[in-house]
């Protein structure tokens, strides 16, 4: 089944085209890779399909529903749920605030929900055991280290419940061993039913972790395939190399 | 502590109560009236600055208009005050809703130009429309309760205002302890996050907005049938909104008693201020000064000093990577 499908997705600043023409198409239930050089237009790609930049052209269908141009809130409540290039937390809320601030439904009964929610906080703790950063429930978020950070602000996307996760950069900034305890999540986090797009500059990583991998340069991708096949692939070379 | 902690409240409730009671004149009745009047609106600005760091400073408007949609109805449509009343905020809240929508478009500065021109707007079509409002000659609101003299009516709208206040307190209470809470208060550390963590951040934003409008509605439609008389100029003042924003920041906005201590602190030097140096503009430049000191040296108010929250060193000071190995085997 077809997770996310775009088409001809285009997107200019000025007179740059920072996405042009990308039609993608991610299956369910795999761990798909977007790389490619700097400025190839992979966040901009991402910012597009969880709505928070509307492409010039283009459309953008999960599980066959369009949701191109649709608000970023209504893309989290249809299963995206996604992480940023430049980790971000809520930083003067604690933990514990951080995790319960996911919103999975619009509604009255929602908005007027006790924060202390005992079911809420209960699958908080669980996402926050998962992540080995539970003891830190308390803390501001601020207040956390770098790695820690990255590890709640997965945690906290995990609580809306995503079928589909986009992770800009999860290895970006953190140590090795951090990176492969990210690894070793995504992949059970995969097994468990999601489907990710990952986006990230460790090839080692991408390599090692991904079903499939797709290669933008330009704002549209060049080529796509299983990573070994990808790396052996003469444009992936040549965007990549220049040679 | 625990007990101190509740206890402190009951406490000052008590005071409040007694208040009228124990001072010795009824010009400190009105100052105090108007110092709960000021509190209750504090306390209202702070369900929109405190929780998602909007800083209105036109909520004058919304001051003005509960004041002269009461005293209009009361006068024009021969509607009953306690009737009134209700209706005019309710009107005010929804108009508030509707400026909401376009206000919060906008963040930071912008935001707080636009709710300066809120003011400006209001101010101008009250002054304007002479024929509804009377223009700057004023309207003149019958009291509610002929029966009583002044002094005994400062103690009545005493109490109303409590009431008032009592009511805004609450609600801050309860919104700070639900999700909507805590999707504001991501909206004021991270909007575009909120966003993507499934927050309708506009939705969130505009209900904050007309909450807040709603109890300073109601403060301006007491106080219309308080003083009996309404002039754009006083009740469109710029200077009632800056007076909420200056009591929240003093007190901190993070906190559910912050306006209110900072309105006990503002709202008497105010007065006295304006007894000791008369009726000239030097007490703006006072109310000025505080504000600019309490920016630079104290941002996140007096409350913030006393209470601040367990951070800091008792977090271990390690990455989570290092604490892997004692988590998994």
């Amino acid at each position: 089944m077809t997770s996310l499908r775009t088409d001809g997705l285009t997107k200019a600043f000025g007179g740059v085209r920072a996405v042009d023409g990308a039609t993608v198409e991610l299956l369910d239930g795999r761990i798909n890779g977007l790389i490619g050089p700097n400025g190839s237009g992979k966040t901009t790609f991402f910012n597009i399909v969880t709505g928070m930049i509307r492409p010039d052209a283009g459309r953008v269908l999960y599980r066959d529903r369009d949701i191109t141009r649709q608000p970023p809130h209504r893309i989290a409540h249809a299963g995206i749920g996604r992480t940023f290039q430049l980790c971000r937390v809520f930083p003067r809320l604690t933990v514990l605030e951080n995790m319960l601030v996911a919103v999975r439904r619009t509604g009255l009964r929602e908005l007027l929900a006790g924060l202390r929610d005992r079911g809420e906080v209960e699958r908080a703790r669980h996402w926050l055991r998962r992540m080995g950063i539970e003891h830190l429930e308390d803390a501001e978020a601020r207040d956390l280290s770098y790695g820690q950070q990255k590890l709640l602000e997965l945690a906290a996307v995990l609580m809306a419940e995503p079928d589909l996760v986009l992770l800009d950069e999860p290895a970006g900034g953190v140590n090795p061993a951090l990176i492969d305890r990210i690894t070793g999540l995504v992949r059970d986090l995969n097994a468990e039913g999601r489907t990710f797009l990952v986006v990230e500059h460790n090839m080692d990583m991408v390599m090692g972790m991904c079903d499939h991998v797709i290669v933008f340069d330009r704002g549209a991708p060049i080529a796509e395939g299983p990573p070994s096949v990808v790396r052996e692939d003469p444009r992936v070379l040549e965007a990549y190399l220049g040679v | 502590m625990r007990i101190a902690s509740r206890a402190f409240p009951l406490l000052i409730a008590a005071l409040a109560l007694g208040y009228p009671w124990l001072v010795p004149n009824y010009y400190l009745v009105y100052a105090g009236a108007l110092t709960v009047m000021y509190a209750a609106m504090a306390t209202s600005w702070n369900l929109l600055g405190g929780f998602t760091g909007y800083v209105s400073l036109g909520h004058s408007a919304f001051f003005g208009l509960g004041a002269y949609g009461t005293g209009l109805l009361v006068t024009r449509l021969d509607v009953p005050w306690a009737v009134a009343l209700p209706v005019s905020a309710a009107l005010v809240t929804a108009l508030a809703a509707g400026v909401g929508v376009a206000a919060v478009r906008v963040r930071g500065a912008s935001f707080v130009i636009v709710s300066i021109a809120l003011v400006s707007m209001t101010n101008l079509v009250a002054q304007g429309w002479r024929s509804l409002t009377g223009g700057s000659s004023g309207l003149q609101v019958p009291s509610p309760f002929p029966g009583l003299h002044r002094g005994q009516t400062h103690m009545a709208f005493f109490y109303l205002f409590l009431a008032l206040l009592a009511l805004a307190l609450l609600t801050w209470w309860y919104v700070s302890r639900s999700r909507f809470g805590a999707g504001l208060l991501a909206i004021r550390e991270d909007e575009d996050k909120a966003e993507s963590l499934g927050v309708p951040t506009a939705a969130y934003k505009v209900t904050a907005f007309a909450l807040s409008a709603l109890f300073v509605a109601l403060a301006g439609g007491l106080y219309a049938l308080w003083f009996g008389s309404l002039d754009p100029i006083f009740v469109f003042s710029i200077l009632i909104g800056s007076n909420m924003v200056l009591m929240s920041l003093l007190g901190g906005v993070r906190h559910l008693y912050g306006p209110l201590l900072g309105a006990l602190i503002v709202a008497p030097a105010g007065e006295y201020f304006l007894i000791a140096l008369g009726e000239t503009q030097i007490h703006l430049t006072a109310t000025g000064l505080v504000l600019i000191l309490v920016v630079l040296f104290m941002p996140d108010g007096i409350l913030a000093r006393f209470t601040r929250r367990r951070a800091g060193p008792s977090i271990p000071d390690r990455s989570a990577g290092e604490r892997l190995h004692e988590v998994t085997p």
